[in-house]
């Protein structure tokens, strides 16, 4: 990797790189999106810290709610709109002009020249948090409150956001004839995701399994401050396996048999990976609020149940109770016990008009015990779960609440730098970059 | 040096190469001649591993050619390719100097007889199909390979360029290097190749010197049309 080879092949995908206009377009583009956002978190934060109306509880009032995650938000439309077709231009451009042919025979193998590319995309991508990084400096200097800790780990998710994007454009444009096959393959994976997002609400079982490893929701528990070692591991397995992809369907010598026959081995080998992945269990709640988990003594004395919990839940996926449930107490009860079974009985979508005879009821079942509960109140049910247990409530009188960052900041220079400096900054590279 | 045996290759149910057999010898410059369509590039691309072939041997040295000797062996230039349409003549060339460890005389010595002085500032993108062409000579000459495959050397060359790069060829070939090159303009095949293979409609018609050609032909004169005319 590090041979002079190795290192040449890089200089010259970072000159395809700066040579990209893909590249400058994202660049510009997403100084324009991350000050929208950044703009517009801020002032609505302000205004909910109390800036000419009634303020919200500050407890509410979490800058990585209020203003990082919309902020960093416009990254994830960058990575699902713009950010691929810089990673299929690496690709696309070579087999269009046939500098393909030459490519294939350079010194190196084919991993070595696609490990180059990745790592300019990778370059490429992290020279475009520039804005969001300068967004975060301007809100400290706002005065506003960040915890490092949970700011890492967004950015972890975005920087594994932007590798799964990444991975999948060099792997279309490897696939795909031309660029604008490539985009479709792209485009259509991207909604084929959303879709599944959709589909899986509620469901439980393998497919919400498999959802929960979108790009879109691997990264919504990023910006809930949870580090799942799952996600991270399947994001990385599956964002190799798509640079594999694509060099399996460069190898333009082998036939086309062979290159299906490799896919399908690569399929299968990806899958088991992912399984695997999958199955860990691990994961950390850096969230300043510790919003991913129950209070300490909750956490002790759930750990001390050792048989299997049983919930059945008669909510439908579009019921806001069950969103709640999902949020508020499954998301922790999932993190906090090893022997967990959920299943999602109710048999419609909305819940509208439902004559189900227990909807609205979740079941919990423990120890050959059943009892019904309405409610979605995490103390109520975790009390149901200790009596159903026989573990004592434990006191939770001593658990200090979190404060809460209020902040009536007005976002200062921002518009000036985002929609001014920024562009103009992008501008004069690109004319630099070209002189030389 | 290197005997290809029985090469074969369709795409779909079309056979474009009907078991083609010929020997590169060490040291030679060896013209691959044929009209168009007569599947001269489909040659050289299975010989470099860019194209699958259907059937057939390639033996390098003695020694089946495999993927990786292939790397080390020979060093393919394509026809009218743009590669890296956006970076500078200069870069371009500097890239492979540095990429093969070749001296700077190297490309100094090519700039002369490629004319590449007057182009090196420009985009790749901006070139003629002459100079693209005159680039892409030099990058296959600036590579260190044992075996250099051209395809269509001379095409988009004026005549001038032309007898300015035969003789370059010519030298390229003195210093011990192989040259396997496919034309289809026969008056230049003839005066730059030590043998030529004739291929037609995929078939290898002959193989040989221009007087083993004629000889093939049945004819006591005549130049290489003659006898491609009277072979196909």
């Amino acid at each position: 990797m590090r041979s002079p080879s190795f290192l040449r092949l890089l200089s010259k995908e970072f000159r395809e790189l700066l040579a990209s206009r893909a590249f400058w377009l994202l660049l510009l583009f997403v100084g324009f999106l991350v000050g929208h956002s950044f703009t517009t978190a801020v002032a609505l934060y302000a205004e909910m810290s109390g800036t000419g109306g009634p303020a919200a509880l500050p407890q509410g009032l979490t800058s990585l709610d209020g203003v990082l995650v919309p902020t960093w938000g416009a990254y994830d439309l960058a990575a699902t709109l713009l950010f691929p077709f810089v990673a299929i231009r690496m690709v696309s451009a070579e087999k269009e002009s046939g500098a393909l042919k030459l490519l294939l025979q350079l010194p190196g193998t084919l991993g070595s020249k696609l490990a180059a590319k990745g790592l300019v995309l990778l370059f490429a991508w992290l020279v475009a948090w520039l804005p969001g990084i300068v967004a975060i400096f301007l809100w400290r200097s706002y005065g506003g409150h960040t915890y490092t800790p949970e700011t890492l780990n967004l950015l972890l998710g975005h920087l594994l956001r932007g590798l799964l994007s990444g991975g999948l454009g060099v792997a279309a444009a490897a696939i795909a004839e031309g660029a604008a096959s490539a985009a479709i393959i792209t485009l259509a994976f991207t909604v084929g995701t959303w879709a599944l997002d959709f589909v899986a609400a509620g469901r439980g079982g393998l497919v919400q399994q498999l959802a929960s490893y979108t790009p879109t929701a691997a990264l919504r528990s990023f910006e809930q401050g949870l580090l799942r070692f799952s996600v991270v591991v399947v994001i990385v397995i599956l964002s190799c396996a798509a640079f594999v992809l694509a060099g399996i369907w460069l190898n333009i010598g082998q036939t086309i048999k062979i290159r299906l026959l490799t896919t399908l081995a690569l399929l299968i080998v990806t899958f088991g990976a992912v399984v695997a992945g999958a199955n860990l269990r691990a994961s950390r709640d850096l969230s300043e609020n510790h919003r991913n988990s129950f209070s300490t003594v909750d956490e002790t004395a759930l750990r001390s149940i050792n048989q299997p919990l049983k919930i059945t839940i008669f909510l439908s996926p579009e019921d806001p109770r069950l969103t709640d449930f999902e949020q508020n107490v499954l998301k922790k009860l999932r993190r906090s016990l090893d022997k967990l079974d959920v299943e999602y009985a109710a048999s419609s979508r909305t819940g509208l008009f439902n004559s189900e005879e227990h909807y609205g009821e979740i079941w919990y079942e423990l120890g050959g015990q059943k009892i019904v509960e309405r409610s979605t109140i995490e103390e109520v049910v975790l009390d149901q779960i200790y009596t159903l247990s026989s573990v004592a409530v434990p006191d939770r009188s001593g658990d200090e609440g979190y404060p809460g960052y209020p902040l009536a900041a007005q976002p200062k220079h921002a518009a000036a730098i985002f929609y001014f400096f920024w562009p103009l900054l992008v501008i004069a590279t690109w004319w630099l970059s070209r002189r030389f | 040096m290197l005997t290809v045996e029985g090469l074969t290759k369709k795409f779909g149910a079309r056979r474009v190469l009907a078991e083609v057999s010929f020997t590169i010898g060490a040291g030679e410059v060896l013209g691959l001649i044929g009209p168009n369509g007569a599947g001269k590039t489909t040659v050289l691309e299975c010989l470099a591993g860019l194209l699958p072939t259907n059937s057939g041997a390639f033996n390098y040295n003695g020694s089946p050619l495999s993927a990786r000797h292939r790397k080390e062996a020979l060093f393919y230039v394509p026809d009218g390719i743009l590669p890296w349409a956006q970076q500078t003549v200069k870069w371009v060339l500097t890239f492979f100097e540095r990429l093969y460890a070749q001296a700077p005389e190297k490309l100094a010595a090519l700039a002369g007889p490629l004319r590449l002085e007057e182009i090196k500032g420009s985009r790749i993108a901006t070139l003629s199909k002459g100079e693209r062409k005159r680039v892409l000579l030099a990058l296959g000459l600036l590579t260190s390979h044992p075996l250099l495959l051209l395809d269509e050397p001379f095409d988009g060359l004026d005549l001038r360029q032309t007898r300015d790069v035969m003789p370059l060829l010519r030298s390229e070939s003195a210093t011990g290097r192989t040259l396997f090159v496919s034309i289809h303009q026969l008056n230049d095949a003839a005066k730059v190749c030590d043998r030529l293979v004739l291929l037609n409609a995929g078939e290898r018609v002959a193989e040989g010197t221009l007087a083993e050609l004629q000889k093939q032909a049945r004819l006591t004169d005549g130049g290489l049309e003659e006898i491609f005319l009277a072979l196909t």
